[in-house]
């Protein structure tokens, strides 16, 4: 049987789409939003988790966020550290934050002794060599992948300064482009400075006591276990929870005041309907579900939409700007329920109002 | 004879801004189960006031309503509402039927209002049938109201107020925006339903010839019933 609902929504098929583009609207921002929060937070989660030093020295002064450009501390420290019981390895790192390829956001670069590094981390290069003279660059395989680059290529870092891609790496770990020590150093005029140093332990277990150690060894600077910075990703964003938040509950009004503004025109045009229905003896109950009914099916049309645009959008800015996306369940009931409530609350209103109508002066209504 | 309903002194004052317009002035009526009752009388007389009282679409300012025993004005809105989903069939003068639904959905529709908490959705489809062939709809079924003569319209809302089997069918001016051909043709509908299934109407009419099909006539001046005519025995 044509219902109500279905006859109606054939009836006006603009009106229905608009309002269904509202839902998706809202159902989109939250997915492409913690699509990429999730997907960046994990890409640098395991790109983290891949580096193998136990601990990380810097200078107190200097701090161990991962985004900062300073390289002040003496690579002479790394000789040092050797001498420390426990410690294997010893390797200086200068990392830059540079402004991003296409001027869109902004990528790390990495000044590490190649062979070092490798070894330190169990990498191995899948094409090509080691980067050498001071505009040699190796990038990892998402790189390679996702900007097109590949042995021999070139890329501009620093501004518009060109360096030559000569191998590609795997697995990924750390920033996505990695050149020499020196190479950066000279970038950066930051002669035998780095950022900080990978500490690799003979036994991973002793990192704690291998840090005091360190600590007694060279008193006042800052020594940080490797586990526990990775954890300090997500708390070095703190406001991404607010944020997210406050992203879902603006997309729930989205959705909500679009059907609302729909439903209210669609009522305000069916007044004399309404009254027929109350002639026919239909309790408010069942006039108000009937409203709520089409606003919920106008839901669904708009959440399936949302989704479909969600996935494309995604998977085309991933590809464009090699943002990675990475949706959750979670996130997508979420924003499903999102575009179904905000959908049914926001026919609600118009659907008490006709409900409450009088129903000799619906049925007057022009 | 059954009385299937009483109106005792009904009245009703609208109020318009601070102005009180008096459409009633104290109307009593009986109606017998089976009736077909015509009221007539001038423009603003208080007809429409007086069936949309009697089918509790409207309060009166004093006075009281007995459908089949129950009682009308003493009723909250709701319980009002519920009196006429289960009692009550309207005719209007302009059809009103649903833009958007074929003539079956009309029928469907007002069979699940009425059905409604019974559970009794899908309504009678024999009953359906039955009706769609005494008002020779059958072929038109499928048609939306806009494809449909006007006549075939207000066929299509008889049969919506009938399908139900209510108490009492209120019809407002039924055939006022009809030609005589088709006006005819309604008319002779009502008089079957009367006939064949002892279907009570009151009927609102500005025509002699429909209110002479009518077993009584009612005039009405000013708010009240002036003449209340005879019983016909038929
Ligand atoms: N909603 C209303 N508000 C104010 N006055 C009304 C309203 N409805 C009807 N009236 C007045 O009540 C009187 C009776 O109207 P009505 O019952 O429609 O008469 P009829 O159907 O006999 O033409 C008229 O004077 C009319 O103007
Ligand atoms: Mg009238």
């Amino acid at each position: 049987m044509e219902s109500l609902v279905t006859a109606n929504v054939r009836q006006r098929p603009v009106r229905a789409l608009v309002s269904a583009a509202g839902v998706a609207l809202g159902v989109c921002l939250v997915m492409l939003f913690t699509g990429l929060a999730r997907g960046l937070s994990n890409d640098l989660e395991r790109r983290s988790q891949n580096l193998k030093a136990e601990i990380v020295f810097t200078r107190d002064a200097g701090s161990t966020q991962l985004m900062s450009n300073a390289a002040n501390l003496s690579v002479k420290y790394a000789e040092e550290l050797l001498k420390v019981d426990g410690v294997a390895m010893a390797v200086p790192d200068i990392r830059y934050v540079s402004q991003g390829g296409k001027g869109f956001g902004f990528e790390q670069v990495e000044g590490v002794d190649w062979n070092q590094f490798a070894a330190m981390n169990g990498m191995s290069l899948v094409a090509g060599r080691g980067p050498q003279g001071l505009d040699e660059v190796v990038i990892d395989e998402a790189k390679s992948r996702n900007n097109n680059l590949s042995v021999g290529s070139e890329l501009k870092l620093f501004g518009n300064q060109t360096y030559k891609v000569v191998g590609i790496y795997t697995p990924e770990a750390g920033p996505r482009v990695k050149m020499s020590l020196a190479a950066m150093q000279d970038a950066l005029q930051a002669p035998n400075k780095c950022t900080w140093v990978y500490v690799k332990l003979r036994d991973p277990a002793r990192a704690v006591e291998v840090a005091r150690r360190i600590d007694e060894a060279l008193p006042g600077n800052k020594i940080q276990l490797t586990r526990d910075i990775i954890t300090n990703i997500e708390k070095s964003i703190p406001y991404l929870g607010v944020f997210l938040r406050t992203l879902v509950g603006l997309s729930a009004l989205v959705s909500g005041l679009v059907v609302m503004l729909a439903m209210y025109t669609t009522i305000t045009e069916r007044t004399r309907e309404i009254g027929i229905l109350k002639a026919l003896g239909a309790s408010r109950g069942f006039i108000v579900g009937e409203i709520v009914k089409e606003a919920v099916f106008i839901s669904v049309i708009g959440v399936v939409a949302g989704f479909a645009v969600s996935f494309l959008a995604g998977y085309l800015i991933q590809h464009a700007y090699a943002l990675p996306f990475e949706y959750s369940w979670l996130w997508g009931l979420t924003a499903a329920l999102i575009g179904l409530f905000g959908g049914a609350l926001g026919a609600l209103y118009p659907a008490v109002r006709a409900a409450n109508l009088d129903a000799v002066s619906a049925l007057a209504y022009e | 004879m059954r009385t299937i309903l009483q109106a005792e002194n009904l009245t009703k004052v609208y109020r318009v801004g601070s102005v009180d317009v008096p459409a009633l002035r104290g109307v009593s009526l009986d109606v017998e189960e089976g009736e077909y009752l015509a009221i007539m009388g001038p423009s603003g007389c208080g007809k429409s006031t007086m069936l949309h009282l009697l089918g509790g679409l409207l309060t009166p300012t004093t006075g009281r309503i007995l459908i089949d025993g129950e009682d009308l004005t003493a009723a909250t809105d709701a319980k009002r509402t519920d009196i006429r989903r289960r009692k009550i069939g309207f005719v209007f003068q302009r059809f009103n039927l649903f833009p958007t639904l074929t003539a079956e959905g009309n029928l469907k529709l007002a069979e699940g209002i009425h059905g409604g908490s019974d559970g009794k959705k899908g309504g009678d489809p024999e009953r359906r049938r039955e009706v769609l062939r005494l008002l020779q709809l059958e072929d038109k079924m499928h048609h939306k109201p806009l494809e449909l003569s006007g006549g075939e319209q207000q066929r299509v809302a008889l049969a919506r107020a009938v399908v139900n089997r209510p108490a009492i069918i209120l019809a407002d001016e039924p055939t006022g925006n009809l030609d005589t051909e088709n006006s005819a043709i309604v008319l002779n509908m009502f008089q079957e339903m009367n006939y064949r299934f002892n279907q009570t109407i009151i009927m609102i009419t500005h025509n002699p010839e429909a209110a002479a099909m009518c077993r009584r006539i009612i005039q009405m001046r000013d708010g009240q019933i002036v003449a209340p005519g005879p019983r016909v025995q038929i």
